[in-house]
């Protein structure tokens, strides 16, 4: 039996979203004063809380090997449409976020759907599609902004549980276990890392791929939902500009988690650490007043240096592979 | 004996390619029955249809009561089929243990127990007598270990009828002997063996029957006791054949290449001389370093120390492309990670290596790619419906020979063929042997990596054994045995 030794570079690597992380904290922790105040820690958390929901959604469809650009303006289509109903309609709030979801999970298994009969890569199909939520978000919205929502509804975003805790980080750290769960434990998540792996392999061992991709589908589609109602609700408004950038922030954020470009790989509890870091930047260098234009240039390189890490990786383990043979 | 599996007029169409025509074939509850035809004959996809894998156009799959026009994967499965293709199918980044069970349930109805998965895994290979760790992800192991995955995978299952497609291709004599062991037992406890192989030793080894395709069409089933080597290759090729080794002229005094020292890769201070005109066997036990040792010299990997020399010159070869350059061609072991573009045509193929000399003014002449193909196409006796072919949708052993195209044609002075036979059948076995024969009369230089006893003994000049990286010995015409080669392989002097 191979003895299992500790090897800390092996572990950092591993677990390099962690290390960043702890690293952004160390550096805000001396440069900024009240940054590890409860009040400060519990507010950069509320505020992202709606990002690493989503990004949950992505990370079971990454982790199949497929992409996704289209997540950010669905949010803004399907908040248009929810804040309308909600607001000039007088629906239920109740009722407006079933059909937020509902709507999110159609426009994602829409793109499944196109991508299976026109034999393509979702991130194909989703190139078109976003351009025509986008559309359909102005055109919905007529590119106003939507406010008045019911108190019940601003509850889930600005709400707090023992008046401490917001209400969103509560709905994040249980989307965070249940779907670690799904992930790592059960059958299903398993049968996703395997779909990622080798599509061929998995239908061949009876796993039946299509209801695979379809339920993948659903879950992108409920969390993005999710997400965007977290997100409306704190900002107490919408408008279709709100969106679009998010699917960056995400798609980074589970790059740098350690989810591998080429699916089957990954931890969602490094997507986790990864989301909690792009949070953190962004919140660091708009703190710091650094020039939006700037932090443009900044988000793509630390996006590429994700992927990066990632084929660094990758040729490190060939590299590995050889020397154990020999 | 009672029938478990019947195939009853079973069709399969490919555009071009009469892959089944009109197969009825039946299998018996512990039997042992083996598979025969050359590259191309329908062997594999014959094994797709049962597993579900492929749809066929017409016929019947009837496994015990059930009877199947249509048959998915899961069907299959629990039917109790289970294959083992000639190209793998395990799912790189998961581990080994992952990968035997993947599809199956351990643990509860949603959440499965890992523990349980590890152990149950660990228990087959104890069967197996191999060591393999479990945990491992599967892209980290060899070739070798990875088969023994794919065994240990079908025989996870509740299996009754099992197909193997050229299991033993890549696993050394050892681990075959275990194989053996393992099926014979499966064999005692009732479950249908369906062995494929162009290793005729091993199903006179193994087998209780043989039934033989040519062409996609059955042509006969014998009792393995009561037929003959030569009645199976005739059956196979449809005509009678000799199998020999060519008659060798000895090699030129002149040197054409020489290694001093060469270390890298796995392999250590290894020294040698390659001769005009002359085949070079390396022997040793699968593992050894062979492979390592040719992509030092080809430059595919990096060397350590050491020197190169060729035609006397000292060289350094950092990359395949000075390689070439150089005159040196390899043709890999591994065709579907090294050997060949599986999504690009064969013709495409075939010139990859040799553009520069059929362009002209950089333009590439189509008359020539075909004529070259061509070439090669009826010299390796390629089965396929044009040169147009797409390379994935070839049988394995013409993918095999696809391989053999492209390095021959890139006309090199020295050759090395790493398993240049693996999975080619008898038929273009001679005509490979005959082509390395015809190559080494015009001055070419060949070095052979061969995990072929017969092979490696019939057709080299001079045999170089390696054992864990290290050259073990060297062994001259006059000396030549098998228990010359394994005892240096096993360095037990
Ligand atoms: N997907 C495909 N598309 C087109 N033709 C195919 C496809 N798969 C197989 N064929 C053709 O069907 C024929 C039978 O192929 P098959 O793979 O069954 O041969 P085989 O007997 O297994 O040969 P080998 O010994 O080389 O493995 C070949 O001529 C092959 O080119
Ligand atoms: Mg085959």
């Amino acid at each position: 039996m191979e003895k299992k030794s500790f090897n800390i570079f092996r572990v950092l690597s591993n677990n390099m979203a962690w290390v960043i992380l702890t690293l952004i904290v160390i550096f805000f922790g001396i440069f900024s004063n009240n940054f590890f105040s409860i009040r400060n820690l519990l507010n950069i958390l509320s505020q992202n809380a709606y990002l690493l929901v989503a990004a949950t959604g992505l990370t079971f469809l990454m982790m199949s090997g497929e992409m996704d650009l289209s997540v950010g303006y669905t949010m803004s289509l399907v908040g248009v449409v929810g804040a309308g109903l909600m607001v000039s309609a007088g629906l239920p709030f109740w009722l407006c976020m079933i059909i937020m979801i509902a709507l999110a999970i159609f426009i994602s298994i829409l793109n499944t759907f196109l991508a299976i009969h026109l034999k393509l890569q979702i991130l194909v199909i989703t190139i078109a599609m976003m351009t025509v939520l986008q559309g359909l978000s102005y055109i919905i919205s007529k590119s106003k902004t939507i406010t008045g929502f019911p108190i019940g509804f601003k509850f889930i975003g600005q709400g707090l549980v023992f008046n401490v805790f917001p209400i969103s980080i509560v709905i994040m750290f249980i989307v965070f276990f249940i779907m670690s769960f799904v992930l790592n434990k059960t059958y299903y998540g398993r049968y996703v890392y395997a779909l990622g792996g080798n599509k061929e392999s998995a239908r061949l061992a009876g796993i039946n791929i299509k209801k695979m991709r379809y339920s993948i589908a659903v879950i992108v589609g409920f969390f993005v939902g999710l997400a965007d109602i977290m997100l409306i609700s704190r900002l107490g408004s919408t408008q279709s500009v709100i969106g679009p950038g998010t699917e960056f922030s995400i798609i980074t954020g589970i790059f740098l988690g350690g989810v591998s470009i080429r699916g089957g790989e990954g931890k969602l509890s490094g997507v986790f650490a990864g989301i909690l870091c792009i949070a953190l930047l962004s919140n660091g260098m708009q703190l710091a007043n650094i020039n939006i234009y700037y932090q443009y240039v900044v988000r793509g390189i630390i996006m590429i240096s994700a992927i990066g890490f990632d084929v660094f990786q990758l040729n490190r383990r060939n590299a590995l592979k050889k020397i154990k043979k020999a | 004996m009672s029938k478990i599996l019947e195939l009853e007029n079973i069709t399969k169409r490919y555009p071009g390619v009469l892959a089944l025509d009109d197969v009825s074939i039946s299998f018996e509850a512990g039997e042992i029955h083996a598979l025969m035809g050359e590259n191309g004959a329908g062997k594999s996809t014959l094994i797709k249809s049962v597993a579900g894998a492929i749809d066929i156009d017409n016929g019947k799959i009837i496994i015990g009561d059930k009877e199947f026009e249509h048959i998915t994967p899961s069907d299959s499965l629990h039917s109790g089929v289970a294959v083992i293709y000639q190209e793998f199918n395990l799912i790189p980044s998961m581990s080994v243990a992952e990968n035997i069970f993947m599809g199956e349930k351990i643990g509860g109805k949603f959440v499965a127990d890992f523990k349980k998965m590890h152990k149950q895994a660990a228990d087959i290979f104890a069967q197996f007598d191999v060591d393999i760790d479990t945990h491992a992800m599967v892209e980290s192991l060899s070739t070798a270990q990875m088969q023994i995955v794919e065994i240990a995978k079908a025989l996870s299952k509740n299996v009754k009828i099992l197909f193997m497609d050229e299991p033993s291709a890549t696993l050394s004599m050892t681990e075959v002997k275990y194989m053996f062991e393992i099926i014979r037992r499966l064999k005692a406890s009732g479950v249908a063996v369906i062995y494929v192989s162009h290793r005729i030793d091993e199903v006179f080894e193994v087998c209780d029957r043989v039934s033989v395709m040519r062409d996609g069409r059955y042509i006969a089933t014998k009792d393995v006791a009561k037929t003959t080597r030569k009645e199976l290759v005739s059956l196979m090729v449809g005509r009678e054949l000799v199998e020999s080794y060519p008659a060798r002229t000895p090699p030129k005094e002149q040197v054409v290449l020489e290694v001093q020292g060469l270390t890298g890769n796995g392999v250590s201070d290894i020294s040698f001389q390659l001769k005009k005109g002359e085949i070079l066997g390396l022997g040793g036990l699968v593992g050894c370093g062979r492979t390592e040792l040719a992509k030092l010299i080809y430059g595919a990997a990096a060397l350590e120390s050491g020197q190169i020399f060729v035609d006397g010159t000292p060289v350094q070869i950092k990359s395949p492309y000075e390689a070439i350059k150089l005159g040196i061609g390899l043709i890999p072991e591994d065709r579907k990670r090294e050997g060949v573009f599986v999504d690009y045509p064969l013709d495409w193929n075939v010139v990859i290596m040799c553009l520069r000399r059929i362009a002209k003014h950089g333009v590439v002449n189509q008359k020539e790619v075909n004529a070259t193909s061509d070439k090669y196409i009826s010299e390796l006796q390629i089965a396929t419906p044009s040169v147009k072919q797409i390379v994935k949708n070839l049988s394995g052993g013409n993918q095999q020979k696809v391989v053999l195209a492209r390095v021959l044609a890139a006309q090199t002075k020295i050759i090395i063929f790493d398993e240049p036979t693996r999975g080619i059948d008898v038929g273009a076995k001679q005509e490979i042997y005959r082509l390395m024969n015809a190559l080494t009369n015009e001055d070419i230089s060949i070095i052979m990596i061969s995990s072929e006893m017969e092979e490696l003994l019939g057709m080299s000049d001079r045999i170089i054994v390696l054992h864990e990286g290290t050259q073990a010995g060297e062994l001259i015409k006059k000396d030549f045995s098998q228990i010359a080669v394994l005892e240096l392989a096993s360095a037990a002097k």
